[in-house]
């Protein structure tokens, strides 16, 4: 059977990894390479490397950053994030070296340009980021270059629910980084029950992981920051996890060239 | 023992740069190109693939490497289709319409069962008695796709399940499809690409 996954996060600001908290503060890790190798010799299901400077300054994908990650040869799938303007920027990633592409402002300015992609790419390829916060009951959309929360767009809704991208990444932004933090509220967020979730921001402890990934519509769960704070971060998780369908914890020998 | 080369197909939509890497960290030389007299020079052809079917056949044909991919396969050359590469050796494939694939293995691409996606990492079962497939039986590989080659029964080496049972590896002679990533499912994948070298090279 398929296992859900446990994708780790690295976030990248200024070319370097940082811990992110609530889309706000950041504080550095170091080289994003070097949690890139953590992460693929702990075995973690997915790695996603997102660069959140990149569409704020208009300045495309990190494709530098990409390459030498992708030059590590890791062999575990890597997410690209970050800078993604149109189907040509996605495709350059995947010719790099990610295996799919996640976009956020994207949503915001051309969602025609993200259906593009899904022709493109195939809409497996393809994950939409939705920062999502609970405000006076109602789950808002942050456009974070401007830090605006609207409802989701009709047209967002509709690339999800019709499966021109494949998942969806709900982010607690205002609980990012804080542990124990994720407010499952934000999961209702008015998309069909049939779109797969990824849930991310403030999931630190294995008790909220198994009550997220026994939820159907959840098919993953992302932690960043929490990964950075131990050695085999991703093994003690899934050993944690015992009792809910992820693969389990892998241990094994990389030689990197 | 002899240093296989390995011939990756480059036709703009594939993931021909994690193949690479993948296979040059086994130890083998690789040749990316979309030149069919570099191609000819290596052992084995291995055909990526990222992307929807018609886009990647549009490249195929764009990049003139539909005729040459055929006469290497009919030609008995080694050859490996990864994830999409392995449903472009299909007869069709009803994604987006229908669209002709390569023809080099009977069957069609049709929409996973039950619609949505397969993604994640899923175990193979080995089906049928080719001794080439049984050493991976029941590892995790990793899967990222949302069709699959519904191939006939006899060419069928690999399946997987969800609420169902589907194909996920072909053979037909010197041609083998994987519909997963071997290169992006770490030790398992690496096991399965080493097979696949050593055991379809002559």
């Amino acid at each position: 059977m398929i296992k859900k996954r446990l994708v780790g996060v690295v976030t990248v600001r200024g070319g370097w990894a940082v811990q992110s908290f609530g889309y706000g503060r950041y504080l550095p890790l170091g080289r994003p390479e070097v949690l890139v190798q953590n992460l693929d010799r702990w075995g973690a299901d997915e790695i996603m490397l997102q660069c959140i400077d990149r569409s704020g300054g208009d300045i495309g994908p990190d494709f530098d950053l990409l390459d030498r990650v992708a030059r590590l040869g890791i062999a575990t799938p890597l997410i690209y994030s970050g800078g993604i303007r149109n189907a040509n920027d996605a495709r350059a990633s995947v010719n790099i070296g990610a295996d799919r592409v996640c976009v956020d402002a994207l949503l915001h300015d051309n969602p025609d340009a993200v259906a593009q992609m899904g022709y493109l790419l195939g809409a497996q390829a393809v994950i939409a980021a939705l920062p999502l916060s609970v405000v006076d009951g109602a789950v808002l959309w942050r456009d974070y270059r401007i830090g605006r929360d609207a409802p989701l767009s009709p047209e967002v809704i509709a690339l999800l629910n019709e499966g021109a991208v494949s998942e969806a990444l709900l982010i607690d932004h205002a609980h990012e980084g804080h542990p124990g933090a994720f407010d499952p509220a934000i999961l209702d967020c008015g998309l069909a029950d049939n779109v797969p979730l990824i849930a991310f921001g403030g999931i630190s402890d294995t008790q909220a992981m198994k009550g997220l990934l026994k939820r159907d519509a959840i098919v993953a769960i992302a932690v960043g920051n929490f990964l950075s704070y131990r050695e085999h971060a991703v093994q003690a998780y899934k050993e944690a996890l015992f009792d809910v369908p992820v693969r389990p914890a892998h241990y094994n020998r990389t030689v990197y060239s | 023992m002899k240093r296989r080369t390995i011939g990756i197909v480059d036709y703009g939509v594939g993931n021909q740069a994690s193949v690479w890497r993948a296979l040059h960290r086994l130890g083998y030389r690789c040749r990316v190109s979309s030149d069919p007299a570099k191609l000819d020079e290596t052992d084995i052809l291995v055909l990526p693939g990222v992307g929807s079917f018609p886009a990647a056949m549009e490249q195929l044909h764009a990049h003139d490497l539909v005729d040459y991919l055929r006469q290497s396969a009919r030609g008995g050359k080694p050859f490996v289709g990864l994830c999409l590469g392995m449903q472009l050796l299909a007869e069709k494939s009803r994604e987006h319409g229908l669209t002709a694939g390569l023809g080099l293995i009977p069957g069609e691409v049709v929409p996973f069962p039950g619609g949505g996606w397969h993604i994640g990492w899923n175990a193979i079962e080995h089906v049928g008695d080719d001794p080439l497939f049984a050493q991976c039986d029941g590892m995790a590989m990793y899967f990222n796709h949302s069709f699959i080659f519904d191939a006939p029964q006899e060419y069928r080496v690999y399946a997987a399940r969800t609420d169902t049972r589907f194909p996920v590896g072909v053979r037909r002679g010197n041609l083998v499809g994987m519909q997963f990533h071997p290169e992006k499912s770490q030790d398992a994948g690496q096991a399965l690409l080493r097979t696949l070298v050593e055991g379809l090279c002559p």
